[in-house]
């Protein structure tokens, strides 16, 4: 399933990412491919997370404070490195989902109501 | 920010762990091992794009790029080790002088004084600006109005001081005191390392009888032992009773002649001070205090104006109206460098003006390397290097140049700061704090960052510029002294001369004041005479001193100077008071003495003064004086007979223009009883006040007449004075044992403590100069004969075309001097509009003297012109056949 249909699933729009990625860890600590499989199975599959972005995405973040890392072992025991959000990366979160809500709120109007 | 960086390694073992997990997630799903592995790499992408973006996010990339730099940039340098030789040691010898130099800057003009609040603390003077004088001395009830009526300061101090004779040791010795009120050390928040300091509970309307001593005195006369509290010392006959050690960092706020040994603490209004009245201004200037809290030096000078108005007003027989009496102050630490700022700054735009010629220099051998390693530069360029990476390499080779020039310099004005300062004149003050410190090093950086700038930045921005094509063309083929570097190189070496120019104008201008001062006729000859100097104590109470009086005294000088004339190898002995050019007080208001010329009216003589010399009949035979007209003093110049004075032409100019002087009658002072002394002789002026000063009228009275406390002994002698100093003591001190005789020295030696300031700064400055001339000789020469080598297969064609050696010799001569012309007019113009502030440190030369703005272009051009010279002789040696073979 989740080798097939890729190409009916939604690109991630730019800066995406990052608010996606803080979102998931407010439920706790996870790791890298955990956050991969989290986002997709939240969007009902709908979104597509190149497993390749996510990493320098979450580069980006732990070197902007906003979540830290440390190695770990996973449930199915095995060593994994954890993120997990910070009061900061906290803080960013409200910022970047209230912006996200009146960026989408905005289009919304822009394109109008839909009768399909 | 630095947190420690995550590693590369780190980031795969992530990815790694990523691809396992879902490689297991899919197996879970029933996939083969396989196929979940695949499947798991295909949905993370691509790895090493990752990874390159992982790299590329953080601070590796720049990080890296400028260890890559720096490799490179060492590797550069080391494959060019004369080049880098040559850049190394001329940045280190510029930032080297530029550290040394403004170390004592730092310490003396800009550090603030090391007392508590010191911008607070100001120095007064009474000036009489109607008689052109300052800093005159005062009467104690002036300097009770300043405490009392004033209401600008906190807290005063009047300092006074000189000689001490310290005796009761194993041979008197002379010693520096210092004499001040008793708010002195808390005005100034002075701490003693031991026992304690004076201060208002010890009031004494005289001397008080405690003193405090230096680190220094107390570590050379007593071993630093701490029972030397309550120990007393012996000073100009008094006891004295040590109660404290001043910490070592403590210095006098004043210009002395050696450092302070004794600071006693006195009220000056009883014995030996004079009597507490007004006119009897016998206080040598000297007064510090500090201002009080909330006042600014304008509205404490604005209140010290208007108290000197109602004095003048209050009291008109004291101050007549012409004087102008008047009370200033100025900042202390302006008082107290003010005199030896001009030459700091001249010597510090000196340092700076040389190593920004090293800087140009490195500029243009970095350059010629830019032009040689132009295809080199292409080739990065079309294999996708960023002009801004280009840059940035080019400036990083030059920083770190730049910074190993920076640290060579340091480390060399480190270990030499000590040397160096031995050559400082002691004149100028607070040399002892010299030191280098973070502000120093601070300094250092920056002139390394700003000379590493200057040398990479032109030719780091041209490396960008280079035409693609055309240069991996032409670096193939070998040809060029392109248009664009060639032009560049050339405003350089014009900068660069320019530069040289000014410098040596600079020293130029220094040398000729300095040749002029030795060479000019100090109206004496100082070869074959030494000077020693004797003072005789003054006690407390007149009635102990036995050298009050005129007729013991005399007796005194007499036996003496008869000792000192039996001594072996002494032709010749007199005694004066003011051995000439070792004056340290310019303007000794002691010595400048009111004078009244009997045939001029009283009113209009109020104005006139002259210095007042006391000497023994055979002093201008000793210095070989030339006498004008009358005579010479004689023995029987004694008490009780004529009162004679002997004039210097000066004198007779001033003040007796049109008549002959001899046998008019002058009087010393303004006591109207005092008996006239008369004119008995005209000499030619002897340069008594320093060599550098003219126009002080002087008057020399009978020391058998008119005696002296401190005095110096001159003797003709063909020995030297170290041959004569045990045995001139032991003559003194056989008939006083009280007497301390200091400074034994040839009076050439005193001449040339007189002028070390000056020799100072003119070899150095004449030192710069040179190097200076040597950097700019070999950047015409660099430039030229890179030149020639570059453009070797243009000028085979050319000579396999017909032209003569001549025609070759001349059109790389021509280019020499066109570049040796442009910069030194360019350097006399700037020199021309800067000299004037040198005016101060000259003596009989303008800042304009046409020699020096004659002789330096010259100079320069001829050197030039060899420097042109010899690359223009390879270039006529240029074989034509072998030229055109290897292009």
């Amino acid at each position: 399933m989740s080798t097939q249909g890729t190409e009916d699933r939604l690109e991630l729009l730019q800066g995406t990412l990052d608010l996606l990625i803080l979102r998931t860890l407010i439920f706790g600590s996870q790791h890298g491919q955990g956050i991969a499989r989290a986002i997709q199975q939240t969007s009902d599959e709908e979104l597509l997370v190149e497993h390749g972005a996510l990493y320098p995405a979450l580069q980006r973040l732990e070197e902007r404070g906003w979540i830290s890392a440390k190695w770990g072992v996973s449930t199915n025991n095995r060593r994994a490195r954890f993120y997990s959000l910070t009061s900061a990366g906290r803080k960013q979160l409200g910022k970047e989902t209230a912006k996200w809500k009146r960026t989408a709120a905005a289009i919304e109007r822009i394109l109008g109501p839909e009768e399909t | 920010m630095f947190r420690p960086k995550r590693k590369t390694s780190d980031f795969g073992a992530e990815i790694e762990a990523h691809i396992e997990l879902e490689t297991e997630r899919l197996r879970e799903q029933g996939l083969s091992h396989e196929d979940a592995r695949t499947a798991a790499r295909r949905a993370f992408g691509n790895v090493t794009r990752a990874q390159e973006r992982f790299y590329e996010s953080g601070r590796w990339l720049w990080w890296d790029d400028f260890w890559h730099d720096l490799r490179y940039a060492l590797r550069m340098l080391r494959k060019q080790p004369a080049f880098t030789l040559v850049a190394i040691l001329t940045l280190a010898l510029g930032v080297g002088a530029n550290v040394a130099i403004f170390s004592i800057v730092n310490a003396v003009l800009l550090r603030s004084l090391s007392y508590r609040d010191p911008g607070r603390l100001v120095r007064v003077s009474f000036n009489e600006p109607g008689l052109g004088l300052r800093d005159i001395t005062f009467s104690k009830p002036e300097l009770d109005d300043l405490a009392t009526r004033a209401d600008v300061f906190a807290q005063m101090s009047a300092i006074a001081g000189g000689n001490v004779a310290m005796t009761g040791v194993k041979q008197a010795e002379r010693l520096e005191l210092a004499v001040t009120g008793f708010d002195y050390f808390t005005m100034l928040g002075a701490v003693p390392e031991l026992g304690r300091l004076y201060g208002p509970q010890d009031y004494d309307p005289g001397f008080s009888p405690y003193a405090v001593i230096s680190d220094a005195f107390w570590r050379r006369e007593f071993g630093g032992t701490p029972d030397v509290l309550g120990r007393t010392i012996t000073l100009d006959g008094d006891p004295s009773t040590i109660v404290g050690v001043l910490a070592p960092g403590f210095h006098h706020p004043a210009v002395t002649a050696g450092n302070v040994d004794v600071w006693c603490p006195a009220g000056f209004s009883a014995d030996p001070f004079p009597k507490p009245i007004r006119s009897n201004r016998g206080l040598n200037p000297g007064i510090v205090a500090r201002l009080k809290p909330g006042l600014t030096l304008a509205q404490a000078q604005a209140r010290l104006t208007s108290l000197a108005a109602q004095l003048r007003h209050d009291f008109p027989a004291d101050y007549p109206v012409q004087a102008g009496w008047t009370i200033e102050i100025q900042p202390l630490q302006e008082f107290l460098v003010g005199n030896v700022r001009t030459m700091l700054l001249v010597l510090m735009a000196a340092v700076m003006l040389i190593v920004f010629i090293v800087s140009l220099n490195i500029a243009n051998l970095i350059l010629a390397r830019a032009s040689a390693r132009q295809q080199e530069m292409a080739v990065r360029l079309a294999l996708g290097a960023s002009p801004g990476r280009m840059v940035r390499q080019a400036l990083t080779e030059s920083l770190l140049l730049s910074f190993i020039g920076g640290l060579a310099g340091c480390a060399s004005a480190f270990a030499t700061l000590g040397f160096i300062l031995r050559f400082v004149p002691p004149s100028i003050p607070r040399l002892s704090e010299v030191r280098i410190d973070w502000v120093v090093l601070l300094f250092a950086l920056l002139i390394s960052i700003l000379t590493g700038l200057v040398f990479g930045f032109v030719p780091a921005l041209h490396s960008t510029k280079v035409a693609l094509s055309s240069a991996i063309r032409e670096g193939g083929r070998g040809s060029g002294y392109s248009t664009r570097t060639g032009r560049l190189r050339d405003v350089l070496i014009v900068s660069e001369l320019a530069f040289a120019v000014v410098l040596m104008v600079g020293a130029g201008l220094l040398l000729r004041t300095l040749r002029d001062l030795l060479q000019q006729n100090p109206g004496f000859d100082p070869t074959q005479v030494v000077a020693a100097n004797v003072w005789i104590p003054v006690p407390d109470d007149p009635k102990d001193d036995l050298y009050r009086s005129i007729a013991p005294k005399a007796a005194f000088d007499r036996e003496l100077l008869r000792r000192m004339k039996a001594m072996p190898g002494v032709e010749l002995a007199a005694i004066t008071s003011d051995l000439p050019t070792s004056n340290h007080t310019v303007n000794d208001p002691q010595g400048n003495d009111v004078l009244a010329i009997e045939d001029r009216a009283l009113e209009s003589s109020k104005d006139l003064r002259a210095e007042r010399i006391r000497v023994s009949p055979d002093y201008f035979k000793v210095m070989q004086s030339t006498l004008v007209a009358g005579r010479f003093f004689s023995e029987g110049d004694e008490d009780g007979k004529l009162p004679v004075v002997i004039i210097d032409e000066t004198t007779a100019r001033k003040y007796w223009p049109a008549r002959d002087p001899l046998g008019r009658r002058v009087r010393f002072g303004q006591d109207p009883t005092q008996p006239w002394m008369t004119v008995v002789g005209i000499v030619k002026d002897i340069k008594s006040d320093g060599l550098d000063i003219d126009g002080v009228p002087h008057i020399y009275v009978s020391v058998y007449q008119n005696p002296n406390r401190a005095f110096s002994v001159v003797l003709r002698t063909s020995l030297p004075a170290a041959v004569l100093d045990s045995q001139i003591r032991h003559e003194i001190q056989s008939m006083d044992p009280g007497l301390p005789v200091f400074n034994v020295s040839s009076m050439n030696d005193v001449l040339d403590r007189s002028l070390a300031s000056r020799r100072f700064s003119a070899q150095l400055v004449g030192g710069f100069a040179g190097l200076a001339l040597l950097l700019a000789s070999l950047g015409i020469y660099g430039l030229l004969a890179y030149m020639v080598s570059q453009r070797s297969r243009e000028i085979g064609v050319r000579m396999a075309l017909g032209a003569q050696r001549a025609n070759i010799l001349k059109l790389i001569l021509q280019k020499g001097m066109v570049l040796a012309g442009v910069g030194v007019i360019a350097g006399v113009i700037l020199s021309a509009s800067t000299a004037s502030m040198m005016a101060s440190l000259l003596y009989g030369v303008r800042p304009h003297d046409p020699a020096v703005f004659l002789v330096v272009p010259l100079l320069l051009f001829a050197v030039a012109v060899v420097a042109s010279y010899l690359p223009a002789r390879r270039a006529t040696k240029v074989d034509p056949m072998i030229a055109l073979r290897e292009a």
